[in-house]
């Protein structure tokens, strides 16, 4: 027996039922207080989100075990935290081993396992701990990383007391193995070269020993027992908040908007969100589950030129309100007031900032929505008080008077091929294979309208059945979802579904990221179902299908940028640059590009606001754009062309240089195409110059 | 035909009698027809001047009421004159006095109105007027069925007539007695800003950008606008560069215009300001870059130095309104 | 600007058209934005003269009772005639003051600022006024909130027929006729003026723009 791999549970420890009796409050306080967090939760209303708990389980292993989005999205940190997360959590599994082995006493804690997992692992990994903490240290305050939030003392309590917790553990495992002579010490290396180094330093009287050893076992276990308790209280209940949030994340399109029930508008109820309990509960949950690491600001475009909106703060900031109004120590009730989020913790010129580009929901770890929380604000100040920017007013009413949201143009939507005759009208033919829906920002703008002359040539090289609606187009209600307003966007939705029912419409391609976001992923909602082609996909098709044959060389340096619409809300990245390399040239990749990309300014309704001179987010993106050293971006969305083509203008004129061009892929691809003779005239009357 | 023209304004011929008398000749003598002039209030003194310029015969009607422009005086008046006349073509001058009586005077006469003309013809003996509609972009052309004709002229619209001393006619007093006021005038006001107009409304509006390269231009464009009767605005750039106030910014995200005349100085033409401007009935541009898409969408185009063109414009229309 | 009133003096507000069914949009647009009723004066035929508008809104506002100001807009988005108004006041009989950017009750009437040839006027106008206003800072329409229009739409509109009113008759007036509707040919190609000194191209543009009476 005395020769069976094992130790001595609670040697040299008096009176360690203490443990047992200290052990109830912490419990308490760890149980109580989580308990009391998912209270606050669960004022908020309702949400399916514990549906196909298959997937969700494979994203919460995905994400909070393996820890992938952390890892990669910056490795250092991810080293650090894979090295602590999972070395508390053996630490943790060895001391519940030592309660089954001792408490329960099913013997457990010996032999093989011992040696190996008790001793081996706990120590190497309990090392890599210490070596983890070592790095988050270094990275908040010799670093001093900009995203994280300096000056918070409990920041420091917690990285300083898991490191006392560390230490003091090696220190009592070292003491325990050099005086009790440890025969299986080689089994746990860390902690006898700790032994090893206390007895070197002059700890070698066996009294001495002891006395230390049990006042350092106790100061350990009061650090730790102090730290548990201290966990729904601070920072560190991530630990549990942060898995639920990536557990009850959402499973679908990340920029997919929920309708709301009009009909069903009650007294007492508002539209969009006002105070915290109008959010859903998983809405709450994500302001408990934030870690403030900062990603989501170190991506946010608005944060980057200056502007009010910092996406961290966002949810920090309500926290904090909810904290105020509902408690968190027991002792407390909270205010139990119920003030408008916007005006108390939310400035409402940062809710107005926000370009939806979602930059910062696709950077979160722990699947935090900052978007989808600043449009339900935004819906209750446009739907419920009329209180919104003037130049957003101003684009909603086009879009109610007019069926668009551009000002100050005499234009009509069958401007753009009043002189094509290959492109033809819904109500002229009847019905057609493809519906070509060009969308506001293309048929109103000059600029923008030739990325439509070049899809319609384009089209029809490759011989496409396709039409148009011309006048019987009305906008896709896009522009008016993002700025907040439901009941517009719902009236659009409906208008243009009815269009499509009565020409039988199954396949909608559309040049604009917004419509096709719109079109295919939130017309569903109200009966419209059809397959929603992005123009990017289907030149990509119509080349690899033969149907279009392309001269290639014309292009030389060529970047692309990736339209938020497109890549983050939707996962196309690689149709537009596969074709790009079909068209030959050198395509540079931009520094931020594909999910990291670096949205134009133009989405969630900015296109219509004004933007204080100096924080334009288009001239941010423009500037590392003419940094590539390319000489022609190309992009897939006519916001972006139209943004990023002003935008290099004016960096063009600070610089004193020529500005680099700006071009849609369609218009690339209709001046490569290499046409047959018979279709010479008629394409040659759909160049524009 | 019998053109009756209400005349108001000074002792001496406005513009718009001027044009009006221009415009009652030519279709009075295509008709065989005789042409009579209400000289109201202060015109009375042009009664002279009113026959060289084409009238036949001119009424004079003044009265103290009649010194300012008070709508119902005004429109007894003309209502008197025209029923003194009798059946006839009654042309109004499109100012805010005419916009304001030629519906009760219409209504009077048991005549129908056509307003804003901006043509005026004989077809088939009667008379035609063409009048924009659906916000300019398109045209009407009315034809009035009643005895009696009403129509509002746009000002700027008709040839004016030529003084003929050799001319004589006829110059006659009437008696009216105006209805006892029912809204009284309590003070006139300035408008606001020293004269200024509105961005919004102003006819003429005269903008500059970046190629301005600096605030000091601003001050010329300001006596274009206001030789011109128009407003200042400026591009998104000027106002970035801190050169002009925001409120004048013209663009998708600041004014939108539509003047009849938009004269754009030192402004490439991002797309973002063609927004706030393409509405304008006559566009001009002043742009040193051969390239600039104001171009595009401008009716008139000088390819120059702003500084080269500046000075001589204003010299030239100030030279014009003297 | 009638909400306006109705906020500082406690007035009621009716909103009132003449015109086919979907006109009532318009009415409840008006509801949604703060008008107390409305009153639907249902009439098909497309394009009715402003005569026979002026006729039909006169009976149907002497079918509301007691009025003290009638507000129009200055003109139709559509046929930019401006005439209503004044044909109206003529009808009632009632005096008429247009291009009023900003009104307030005062006194025993209304106290009016108006924009005429001499510049802004100060005018006061007794009760029985029909007034056309124009654009200013502060009388630009308030925006509905969802809230309110969505419970608009549930209010009751009045419906009436010209029939009904007695003016059946009018609708036979055909005073004015529409001989054509084009749309004008567009130059759109830039002219670029011609000069070998600024001086010169200045005036050269300048002839061009008397020419085209712009100036």
């Amino acid at each position: 027996m005395a020769d069976a791999p094992t130790r001595e549970v609670f040697w040299n420890i008096r009176h360690f039922w203490l443990l047992y009796v200290f052990f109830v409050p912490v419990l308490l306080s760890l149980v109580f207080g989580s308990w009391n967090l998912a209270r606050r939760w669960r004022r908020g209303r309702p949400a399916e989100r514990l549906d196909n708990w298959r997937e969700r389980l494979r994203g919460l292993f995905r994400d909070a075990v393996a820890q992938e989005q952390l890892r990669a999205g910056d490795p250092g940190a991810g080293l650090f935290h894979v090295l602590v997360s999972v070395g508390f959590v053996l630490l943790f599994a060895g001391t519940v081993v030592v309660a089954i082995h001792h408490d329960l006493r099913v013997p457990i804690m010996q032999g093989w396992f011992y040696l190996i997992f008790q001793s081996l692992i706990l120590d190497l990994f309990g090392l890599g701990a210490v070596i983890g903490l070592g790095i988050a240290i270094w990275r908040r305050y010799v670093r001093r990383l900009p995203r994280l939030t300096h000056g918070v003392w409990s920041d420091g309590f917690i990285l300083g007391s898991l490191m006392a917790i560390m230490v003091t553990g090696f220190l009592v495992e070292g003491i325990r193995i050099v005086a009790t002579g440890d025969p299986w010490a080689a089994w746990s290396p860390v902690g006898t070269a700790t032994g090893r180094l206390l007895f070197a330093a002059g700890l070698r009287d066996a009294n001495a020993q002891l006395l230390v050893h049990r006042t350092l076992w106790w100061l350990h276990m009061f650090l730790s027992f102090a730290f548990i308790a201290y966990i729904p209280f601070s920072k560190m209940m991530h630990m549990f908040t942060s898995p639920a949030a990536i557990f009850t994340r959402n499973l679908g399109n990340p920029g997919k908007l929920e309708p709301i029930d009009l009909e069903a508008m009650e007294e007492g109820r508002v539209l969009g969100v006002r105070t915290l309990t109008d959010f859903t509960w998983k809405d709450l949950l994500d302001l408990d589950a934030c870690t403030e690491c900062g990603r989501c600001q170190d991506v946010c475009p608005a944060y980057f030129v200056g502007k009010p909106l910092n996406p961290k703060r966002i949810i920090l900031d309500m926290q904090r309100q909810m904290t105020q109004e509902m408690g968190r120590f027991p002792w407390e009730k909270g205010s139990g007031e119920a003030r408008p989020i916007v005006g108390t913790s939310i400035d409402p010129e940062a809710i107005w900032s926000c370009t939806t580009c979602n930059a910062c929901v696709e950077a979160c770890p722990v699947e935090i929505e900052h978007v989808k929380k600043i449009i339900d604000l935004r819906r209750y100040l446009v739907m419920e008080e009329a209180d919104f920017p003037e130049t957003a007013q101003a684009a909603l009413q086009g879009i109610e008077d007019r069926g668009h949201p551009f000002r100050g143009t005499e234009a009509s939507r069958s401007d753009w091929y009043a002189d094509l005759p290959y492109v033809r009208e819904l109500s002229e033919v009847g019905q057609a294979e493809y519906l070509y829906f060009v969308g506001d920002a293309v048929a109103f703008n000059e600029r923008a309208q030739k990325i439509a002359r070049a899809m319609a040539k384009i089209m029809h090289a490759a011989g496409l059945d396709f039409a148009v609606l011309g006048g019987e187009e009305s906008s896709s209600g896009d522009v008016a979802r993002r700025i907040g307003n439901e009941y517009l966007f719902e009236m659009q939705a409906r208008q243009n579904i009815e269009t499509f029912s009565r020409y039988g419409v199954k396949k909608i391609v559309t040049t604009d990221p917004h419509v096709y976001h719109t079109l295919r992923n939130e017309y569903p909602d109200y009966g419209g179902r059809y397959e929603v082609i992005h123009h990017s996909q289907l030149i990509l098709r119509l080349l690899e299908e033969g149907r279009l044959r392309l001269a290639p060389g014309a292009l030389e340096k060529v970047t692309y940028h990736d339209p938020c619409y497109l890549g983050r809300h939707n996962g196309e990245y690689d149709a537009p640059r596969r074709v790009l390399d079909a068209l030959g040239g050198e395509r540079i990749e931009l520094a931020r590009s594909r999910e990291r990309s670096f949205c134009c300014g133009a989405g969630g309704g900015r296109y219509f606001m004004d933007d204080p001179p100096g924080k334009r987010i288009n001239v941010a993106r423009a500037r590392e754009i003419a940094a590539s050293g390319a000489e022609t971006v190309c992009t897939a969305c006519p916001y972006c062309l139209l943004m990023l083509e002003d935008g290099l203008a004016a960096v063009a004129a600070e610089t004193g240089g020529r500005a680099v061009a700006a071009r849609d892929l369609a218009e690339l691809v209709a001046e490569a195409l290499v046409a047959e003779a018979r279709d010479e005239e008629a394409l040659a009357g759909g160049v524009s110059s | 035909m019998q053109v009756i023209v209400l005349v108001w304004g000074g002792g001496a011929p406005t513009a718009a009698a001027r044009e009006l008398l221009g415009a009652a000749r030519r279709l009075a003598d295509a008709t065989g027809g005789f042409v009579t002039a209400a000289a109201m209030g202060a015109a009375a003194g042009a009664a002279k001047a009113l026959i060289a310029l084409g009238a036949d015969k001119v009424l004079t009607l003044g009265h103290e009421t009649l010194a300012q422009p008070d709508g119902e005086a005004y429109a007894v008046a003309a209502e008197t004159a025209c029923k003194h006349v009798g059946d006839g073509l009654v042309l109004v001058p499109g100012d805010r006095l005419g916009w304001e009586i030629a519906p009760r005077l219409a209504h009077r006469l048991g005549a129908g109105l056509v307003t804003d003309a901006l043509e005026l013809n004989v077809e088939d003996g009667r008379l035609v007027a063409v009048k924009p509609v659906y916000g300019g972009k398109a045209r009407a052309k009315m034809a009035v069925r009643t005895p009696s004709q009403v129509v509002l002229v746009r000002a700027r619209t008709q040839t004016p007539a030529e003084p003929d001393p050799s001319r004589t006619g006829v110059v006659e007093s009437l008696d009216f007695s105006p209805p006892p006021p029912r809204v009284r005038v309590v003070e006139y006001r300035q408008a606001d800003a020293a004269g200024a107009v509105r961005l919004e409304d102003a006819k003429v509006v005269v903008s500059g950008g970046r190629g301005l390269g600096g605030p000091e231009p601003f001050a010329d464009l300001a006596e274009l606008a206001r030789l011109l009767g128009g407003a200042v605005g400026a591009s998104l750039a000027a106002v970035d560069a801190g050169w002009a106030p925001p409120h004048m910014q013209v663009g998708q995200t600041g004014k939108s215009v539509s003047p009849d005349l938009y004269i754009a100085v030192g402004i490439s033409g991002a797309s973002q300001h063609i927004a706030g401007m393409s509405g304008s009935k006559t566009i001009v541009a002043i742009n040193k870059d051969p390239e600039a898409p104001i171009f595009r969408v401008a009716h008139f185009g000088v390819v120059a130095d702003y500084r080269e063109v500046l000075p001589a414009l204003i010299e030239e229309v100030r030279r014009i309104k003297g | 600007m009638a909400v306006q009133l109705k906020e500082s003096c406690g007035a009621k507000v009716t909103a009132v058209t003449f015109g086919p069914e979907r006109a009532q949009d318009v009415l409840r647009r008006a509801l949604a934005m703060g008008a107390d009723e409305a009153l639907h004066v249902v009439d098909e035929a497309p394009g009715r003269e402003p005569a026979v508008t002026a006729r039909v809104l006169a009976a149907a506002l002497r079918m509301l009772g007691k009025l003290d100001l009638v507000l129009c807009g200055r003109q139709s988005g559509e046929w930019d005639d401006g005439q209503v108004p004044g044909l109206l006041a003529a009808e009632l009989g009632w005096p008429y003051v247009p291009f009023v950017p900003r009104l307030a009750a005062a006194g025993d009437g209304f106290r009016l600022e108006r924009e005429s040839d001499l510049g802004v006027a100060v005018v006061q106008a007794p009760r029985g006024v029909v007034v056309s206003i124009t654009n200013a800072q502060d009388n630009s329409p308030r925006l509905p909130k969802v809230r309110d229009i969505m419970l608009a739409n549930r209010k009751p509109i009045r419906k009436v027929t010209p029939v009904e009113l007695g003016v059946e008759d009018a609708l036979q007036t055909s005073w004015v006729e529409v001989l054509d509707l084009f749309v004008p040919e567009v130059v759109s190609r830039c002219e670029f003026i011609e000069g070998d000194s600024g001086a010169e191209k200045a005036a050269n543009l300048v002839k061009k723009l008397l020419e085209r009476k712009v100036i």
